[in-house]
């Protein structure tokens, strides 16, 4: 068990292990014995490994979700929520820019340099960038492209969707915690029956 | 391959052979405005001379395919180029077993009669053809499996979009599909019938194609699995695409859009339970002995600026160099040490000497500094809190001609209801 403390504190921390952050790590919660090893301690600070539908990435989970819990995760539910409209608009434009078909993907490279070039070749794109920069998640000042691109990214990267392999690169890597995100998206579409489902192209051509 | 050359003639002197060679080389010559038609779908007839035209048409490799279209490369010149290029836009996948196999029939026939002649000379023709025949047949499917692998292994890169992407995959199935259900035309009992005791003909037919079949079968099996696997890997991609679009597009059409209290709910769904970070810090504790040398290293250890870095006052307080901050730092501990000795006083139910419980802790003080500070620190405290001690101090007179004092001790204890709670 020592020797995955550190994996351990990680976790408590409340960092996302996926293969993109910590490959290592990511192949060891794979071990089902050791991931029932590291919830036998952490049963009484309440806690469990979790892992998204997919198994692309683990995190802790509260394993009694009493009052303290409740409160924690609503907090934090009204976060992400409120957070959800600029991750999507920031992902729709990461694939417009780079000319992307699916939606982003652990695993996905991003060079800064060329998102930014690919942005500041189109206004539209120019615009939306704007935009989105100066939302309350990202709360951007400037109205220059590129500190616009550094803002959001540095955001993101914070709130972990984006690992940074080389600290003074400006090169990213989509994690897994992207995958916890749709399923969070897919979720709320399914049990607030949100009508998205039902769009015929002619409907999706007004938006 | 329908004239058909009697003789042992050289192939040099078959007149195909110069014929062939004329529109090899009519190709290579007007390579750059040929590939351009490939591209384009049709040649530009302005770059090329009218004779030069002509002698394209001629040859079969340019034709207008309505008199309405502008010229063209004949589908066979664009198979060909499409073929050597590894273009799986244009390459086409040939899955006819029929007439290949009808063709075999035919041949193998042709080449009985000519053997019962005893026309030795047609009958190697006819076998050269055979033999041509069954490998056109089964190099044909080595190409479409070889194509679907390219396809395969690009990811079906030569279209860009998604839906196209899934569109090819769908038709590559299909070709597949084809191909498999044409093997299951060839049967080996008529082929062995056919080939009847000759043994040339039995290895040809038979145990070659037999292997050939097996062979090109477990490769698209192979395909055929992998072709699925993409295709779910292109459909999740698409279907995440569209739910990002459209999620986006409903939550900015609708900003007043709740979601449901989900963390209170009776049944928390798994997807939002996500646990609070947590930091467990530690700290430096001496309770334990056998750490302190490993601190003590520790504190070694830790660098120390001769010139410090720009100080806000607060910090500074006065102190400027690095030699001031150390005695700073001594400062401190020796007033820690201090708090600590009256900690003991309180806990202690006698009064305490000063000396003694500096030499008991082997403190590294001096002793007339460490009295200093006791007495210091006794003067300093708030009245309310001096009243609850006692500081007695052991002086005695340094010399019968001054009223100088030395302070050789002070005994420190608790004051309980007005009373010194130990006399010395």
């Amino acid at each position: 068990m020592i020797e995955n403390g550190p994996l351990l504190e990680r976790l408590l921390e409340g960092e996302f292990i996926c293969a993109v952050t910590d490959e290592h790590s990511f192949h060891k919660l794979q071990n089902e014995q050791l991931v029932e090893d590291l919830n036998h301690f952490l049963r009484p600070l309440n806690r469990r490994v979790a892992k998204s539908e997919d198994g692309a990435v683990y995190f802790l989970a509260y394993c009694d979700l009493n009052q303290q819990a409740r409160q924690q995760l609503s907090q934090q539910f009204n976060t992400t929520v409120q957070s959800l409209l600029p991750m999507l608009e920031w992902m729709q434009l990461v694939q417009e820019a780079m000319g992307r078909d699916g939606a982003l993907s652990a695993g996905d490279t991003i060079k800064l340099q060329d998102f930014e070039s690919k942005v500041v070749d189109n206004q539209s794109l120019i615009q939306r960038l704007g935009q989105l920069s100066s939302d309350k998640l990202f709360k951007s000042t400037s109205d220059k492209s590129d500190m616009q691109i550094k803002q959001v990214f540095k955001r993101i990267k914070e709130l972990g969707y984006l690992y940074q392999p080389h600290k003074d690169r400006l090169f990213y890597i989509v994690t897994g915690k992207v995958e916890q995100l749709i399923e969070l998206v897919r979720f709320i579409k399914d049990e607030e029956n949100v009508p998205i489902d039902e769009h015929t192209p002619e409907q999706e051509a007004m938006f | 391959m329908s004239t058909l050359h009697e003789g042992k003639s050289s192939a040099q002197s078959n007149p195909l052979f110069q014929l062939g060679k004329e529109r090899l080389e009519l190709i290579g010559k007007h390579a750059d405005a040929l590939m351009q038609g490939y591209l384009q779908g049709h040649v530009d007839e302005s770059s090329f001379s009218h004779q030069a035209l002509e002698k394209l048409i001629n040859g079969r490799i340019l034709w207008r395919p309505d008199e309405q279209q502008p010229l063209s490369l004949r589908p066979n010149v664009n198979e060909l180029i499409a073929g050597l290029t590894q273009d799986e836009r244009k390459r086409q996948i040939n899955s006819d077993v029929g007439e290949h196999l009808d063709l075999i029939h035919t041949r193998v026939q042709s080449l009985q009669t000519a053997r019962q002649k005893g026309d030795y000379a047609a009958s190697e023709h006819h076998m050269q053809l055979l033999t041509e025949r069954v490998h056109d047949m089964t190099g044909q499917f080595g190409d479409a499996i070889e194509s679907l692998w390219h396809r395969l292994n690009t990811e079906f890169g030569f279209v860009s979009s998604l839906d196209d992407k899934i569109l090819e995959i769908e038709l590559a199935q299909r070709q597949l599909r084809r191909i498999l259900d044409g093997f299951k035309i060839i049967s080996f009992e008529d082929l062995i019938q056919l080939a009847g005791s000759d043994g040339a003909l039995r290895k040809l037919l038979v145990s070659q194609l037999q292997a050939r079949i097996s062979e090109h079968s477990g490769s698209l099996l192979e395909v055929q699995k992998r072709l699925v696997l993409l295709m779910a890997r292109f459909r999740h991609q698409q279907e995440r695409a569209l739910l990002v679009n459209r999620m986006s597009a409903f939550l900015r059409q609708h900003p007043n859009f709740k979601v449901g209290d989900y963390p209170n709910r009776s049944n928390v769904p798994e997807v939002i339970n996500q646990a609070h970070g947590i930091s467990a810090q530690g700290f430096v504790a001496l309770d334990r002995p056998q750490d302190s040398y490993a601190l003590a290293e520790l504190a070694r250890a830790i660098p120390r600026d001769l010139v410090p870095a720009s100080q806000s006052e607060t910090q500074t307080q006065g102190f400027a160099t690095a030699v001031q901050d150390l005695v700073a730092t001594e400062q401190k501990q020796l007033a820690k040490d201090v708090e600590d000795f009256f900690l003991h006083v309180i806990e202690s139910t006698e009064a305490v000497s000063g000396v003694d419980y500096l030499a008991e802790n082997a403190l590294p003080w001096e002793a007339e500094m460490w009295l200093f500070q006791i007495v210091a620190e006794f003067e300093g405290l708030p009245q309310q809190n001096k009243q609850s001690f006692m500081l007695e101090k052991d002086s005695a007179r340094k010399s019968p001609f001054n009223h100088l004092h030395i302070i050789q001790d002070v005994k420190l204890g608790m004051r309980f209801f007005g009373d010194f709670q130990a006399v010395g």
